[in-house]
């Protein structure tokens, strides 16, 4: 309940407006792409998937504001029945990004669901599994994989090394279930001359726990995940979710600034194409659209907002600054797509911290596939209004949730991971 | 002394019954999704939670669900997109059936030669407004101004609120031109030329006396509206903002007063006449992070009152003589008084800004501590300097910051005048400092003739009524005419 309690003040800031269940919500004029199979993408959209699908105020984020209200007055308790209000919802935080009043929605409803497990209430199913494998010392993943395979797919060279300025975090799902992003990543870094290294005792990042409410166990990865990576002066990662979380919460968790830098490999290759250090010459003959994952888009540009006013004694003033701060954010991935000879980039409707979720953040994927798949269709019906051949994200569950989406849809859509394409044209 | 209506509770059975009406996914007593329904804020800090919510998908289920509860007796508080106030209608002791209207919420027709849109309840403005703008490019829905997209179009009218054009076309309540109503016994009504089968909402006076104005600003208390034919309006292609600054409110009053006497030609052209004082800046960051005195906005430019004319035309040549005008009579009124308003030349950008609707300015006040109220009043135009002084001295007795939104309604003929006090939700002393202002301020404008915008039941409702004994006691008659068993939202009005 501490987690929810320090939440209080933003809590009671909630007037109930409801603007967070919109994509746009303060761009009722914004120019759209027009009609597309019935529907109008100008203007304000809904945002909010799990609202969308199920209806009742619990599921919307406001609703779910005020029950955090009706816990912290001891008006509620937590129940079984709270359950699907709690945890469908991948906490995608496009609610945060709508609201004039500046509450932490993700940090809500990620308090809510640690004090749901505090409280005494078991885990979900699939959500317990994760926890349990995370939690075993021979995995330390959420996939239930030996650890001795975590970087069996890495070139052994790049294990370990002690000289190394900088440290690939891989994270269990590009180590043992998109092994081609791993690789790409590692490719992408030795053309790019990077001195770095592979960790083999790497442990899952915690994402998935703190996601879904089991802190204690986040708190243990993060702890060796510290002590191993504390060494370096930079972590670069190839996971969206890893990126978030050791950007935005390792700092939280542990109560100190990280003692590293930390960068996403697009953002590391975007810096490189603007500095003029990467010039790509070869063409991607492919007309693509670009989902911004809201784990490297909506969640970092967010933080990066909170840390500039974090600073500031004047908001008034500072605000345009965090603002282009943001903008800058959600630019770097679309330069690194500008960089690429006759890839014909074209923008869907929701974008940067409008963007629709894929659907599979928050342990939705896992334990409520349907929810997840519904909300990876919309995303693809609106890539498929653009025109576009394929949509190109960075984020290993964005992708297998798009593609899983894209299967069921029986759509000609492709979807491309960013680092893939990115190391075929460099 | 009247008998105190009695009320049951929801009991299974009755779910079950209505679970008939709307199926089993359309009515729920689950304890949390309660909750989740609960709003203090906005326009008024009492709500309750009610006994189970259902969300009716037509106008048969909204039948269906008022014959039952009537049957029961069970209290109704219809509700639709949740704003102005958390919910236009939030529910109040002793609870009973929230009616979440937003399933129904489809556009139903647009007429641009009668020049009318009709709408269901949950139809939101920024729908309405994207809508509106991509298929009927030249006409405007009167979308609410300064609410954010989630507010709906139909409550804010039946609500009599405010809208981009309120300058120029009065309260919103004058824009509706039918309603389509259904009464707690079921039964349905239409009103104003709708209530003749066949016939187009052209005539909001209707076939006899019309009793269109019993459900606007009813508060749900006299019958559920389920459809309402909106008046549109001409959406000009040119636009923009002028605004004047002014040292004191009664500048305010009275220069805006001298533009909007020019009806049938300049004050016809401003759509949108409003303003208020510096605090407005200043209060949408939390306090400790912003600059606390006047000093600070000084420099920025902003003048401790000012007044913005939103000025629409057909063309370029009527938009500058219509902004020069206004130009000269504030010059005209500084030659007269000695008294100075200048004009403030805003950035392309906040022009841009101010043009924005739907847009979300009022919402951000909560930044400032933890919670705000609108405590909206009504006045004469020519008494909104006093109102805005007395509150302002008010507000600060009271420990808030003095925050005051003012604008003119029918070329400035009424003026709604909105103080935001900003309190601290999580604070129970800030809380009953909030209610003793609420309480104080009441007994005195009410004493100065002044209307409550919507009366709260604990405080505005029983004191106004106090004072206008048989009007209310006429009110409760029609009441009980509509509503024999008092199902519907009872006590919002001091109605049973």
């Amino acid at each position: 309940m501490e987690s929810l309690k320090n939440l209080q003040k933003e809590i009671y800031r909630c007037i109930h407006c409801k603007a967070c269940r919109f994509a746009y919500s303060g761009e009722p004029d914004r120019q759209g792409i027009g009609e597309y199979q019935g529907r109008l993408y100008e203007g304000t959209l809904t945002g909010c998937p799990s609202g969308k699908e199920y209806g009742w105020e619990a599921y919307w984020n406001a609703g779910k504001v005020w029950i955090a209200r009706a816990i912290l007055e001891g008006n509620l308790r937590f129940s079984d029945e709270m359950a699907d209000m709690l945890f469908k919802c991948p906490t995608c935080g496009n609610c945060e990004a709508q609201c004039e009043n500046k509450i932490s929605t993700v940090d809500v409803i990620e308090a809510l669901r640690a004090a749901y497990i505090e409280s005494g209430a078991p885990a979900l199913a699939k959500h317990a599994g994760i926890r349990d494998s995370v939690n075993d010392p021979t995995m330390w993943n959420p996939y239930k994989e030996k650890q001795s395979d975590r970087t069996a797919w890495c070139d052994g060279k790049r294990k370990n090394l002690k000289n190394a300025d900088v440290a690939f975090f891989v994270g269990c799902t590009a180590s043992y279930r998109q092994k081609g992003i791993a690789k790409a990543t590692q490719e992408i870094l030795d053309k790019l001359g990077v001195n770095y290294t592979v960790i083999t005792d790497e442990a899952c990042c915690g994402s998935p726990l703190i996601r879904t409410g089991q802190v204690p166990i986040a708190k243990k990865v993060i702890e060796k995940n510290m002590k191993l990576f504390k060494p370096f002066k930079q972590v670069l990662f190839c996971c969206a979710g890893c990126y978030r979380t050791f950007r935005v919460d390792y700092p939280k968790v542990t109560g100190s600034k990280l003692p590293f830098e930390v960068k996403h490999t697009m953002e590391f290759a975007s810096d490189l194409i603007t500095e003029g250090k990467l010039k790509i010459s070869k063409p991607f003959n492919m007309k693509v659209t670009w989902h911004d994952p809201c784990h490297l888009g909506r969640h970092v540009g967010k933080q990066i907002e909170k840390d500039i006013l974090a600073g500031s004694n004047n908001w008034l003033s500072d605000q345009r600054k965090a603002d282009q701060a943001k903008q800058e954010w959600y630019e770097k991935p679309r330069r690194v797509l500008k960089a690429i000879p006759n890839l014909q980039f074209v923008e869907m409707y929701r974008i940067k911290e409008d963007a629709w979720c894929c659907g599979s953040g928050g342990g939705v994927k896992s334990q409520y596939p349907e929810l997840a798949i519904e909300t990876a269709k919309e995303r693809i019906t609106e890539a498929q209004a653009t025109g576009a051949q394929a949509i190109v994200t960075s984020c290993p569950f964005c992708y297998l949730n798009l593609s899983d989406g894209v299967k069921q849809m029986g759509s000609n859509m492709q979807v491309l991971e960013l680092l893939e394409v990115l190391n075929k044209v460099i | 002394m009247s008998k105190k209506q009695e009320y049951n509770k929801v009991t299974p059975q009755v779910v079950k019954r209505i679970a008939g009406v709307v199926g089993e996914k359309y009515v729920t007593t689950s304890k949390p999704i309660l909750y989740s329904y609960v709003s203090k804020g906005i326009m008024g800090l009492e709500s309750c939670v009610a006994d189970c919510v259902v969300r009716p998908k037509s106008v048969e289920e909204v039948q269906g669900v008022l014959r039952i509860a009537t049957e029961e007796s069970i209290p109704v508080t219809p509700a639709a997109g949740g704003l102005s106030g958390g919910f236009a209608c939030p529910t109040i002791e002793p609870g009973g059936i929230l009616m979440d209207l937003g399933e129904m919420n489809k556009i139903i027709e647009v007429d641009t030669d009668a020049r009318y849109l009709v709408v269901e309840p949950g139809v939101r403005s920024g729908e309405i407004w994207a809508y509106m703008k991509k298929k009927y490019p030249g006409w405007a829905p009167p979308v609410p101004d300064g609410a954010p997209p989630a507010a709906t179009i139909l409550g804010d009218a039946i609500e009599r609120g405010f809208s981009l054009v309120t300058g120029r076309y009065g309260p919103q309540a004058d824009t509706v031109m039918g309603m389509e109503v259904v009464l707690a016994t079921g039964d349905i009504v239409r009103t104003g030329s709708w209530a003749l089968p066949g016939a187009k909402p052209f005539y909001k006076w209707g076939i006899g006396p019309d009793i269109g104005g019993l459900f606007l600003g009813s508060q749900g208390t006299m019958g559920v509206i389920t459809k309402c034919a909106i008046k549109i309006m001409p959406h000009l292609e040119h636009k923009t903002v002028v605004a004047y600054g002014m040292d004191n409110p009664y500048d305010m009053q009275d220069l805006t007063l001298e533009v909007s006497k020019y009806e049938m030609g300049i004050a016809d052209h401003c759509v949108m006449v409003q303003g208020g004082n510096w605090p407005l800046v200043m209060t949408r960051w939390p306090k400790e992070r912003v600059p606390n005195g006047y000093e600070a906005y000084e420099k920025m430019g902003i003048s401790k009152w000012w007044m913005n004319f939103e000025v629409w035309a057909w063309t370029k040549e009527e938009l500058d003589f219509t902004v020069k005008k206004i130009d000269e009579v504030a010059k005209s009124y500084e030659e007269r008084t000695g008294h100075k308003t200048p004009q403030w030349k805003l950035h392309p950008k906040q022009i841009a800004s101010r043009l924005l609707k739907p847009n979300k300015i009022a919402i951000p006040y909560a930044l400032w501590d933890a919670g705000f109220l609108f405590i909206t009043w009504y006045t004469p135009w020519k008494d909104c300097g006093e109102f805005s002084e007395i509150y302002c001295q008010k507000m600060e007795e009271y420990g808030f910051p003095p925050v005051m939104w003012v604008a003119s309604i029918d070329h400035a003929r009424e003026a709604i005048c909105m103080p935001i006090v900003c309190y601290d939700a999580t604070s129970k002393e800030s809380i009953e400092k909030v209610t003793k202002l609420n309480r104080e301020t009441t007994e005195i404008f009410l004493d100065k003739g002044w209307l409550n915008y919507r009366p709260d039941p604990f405080v505005h409702a029983p004191l106004t009524f106090a004072k206008a004994r048989e009007y209310h006691s006429l009110l409760r008659k029609i009441k009980k005419l509509l509503d024999p068993k008092g199902i519907l939202h009872p006590g919002r009005l001091g109605l049973p």
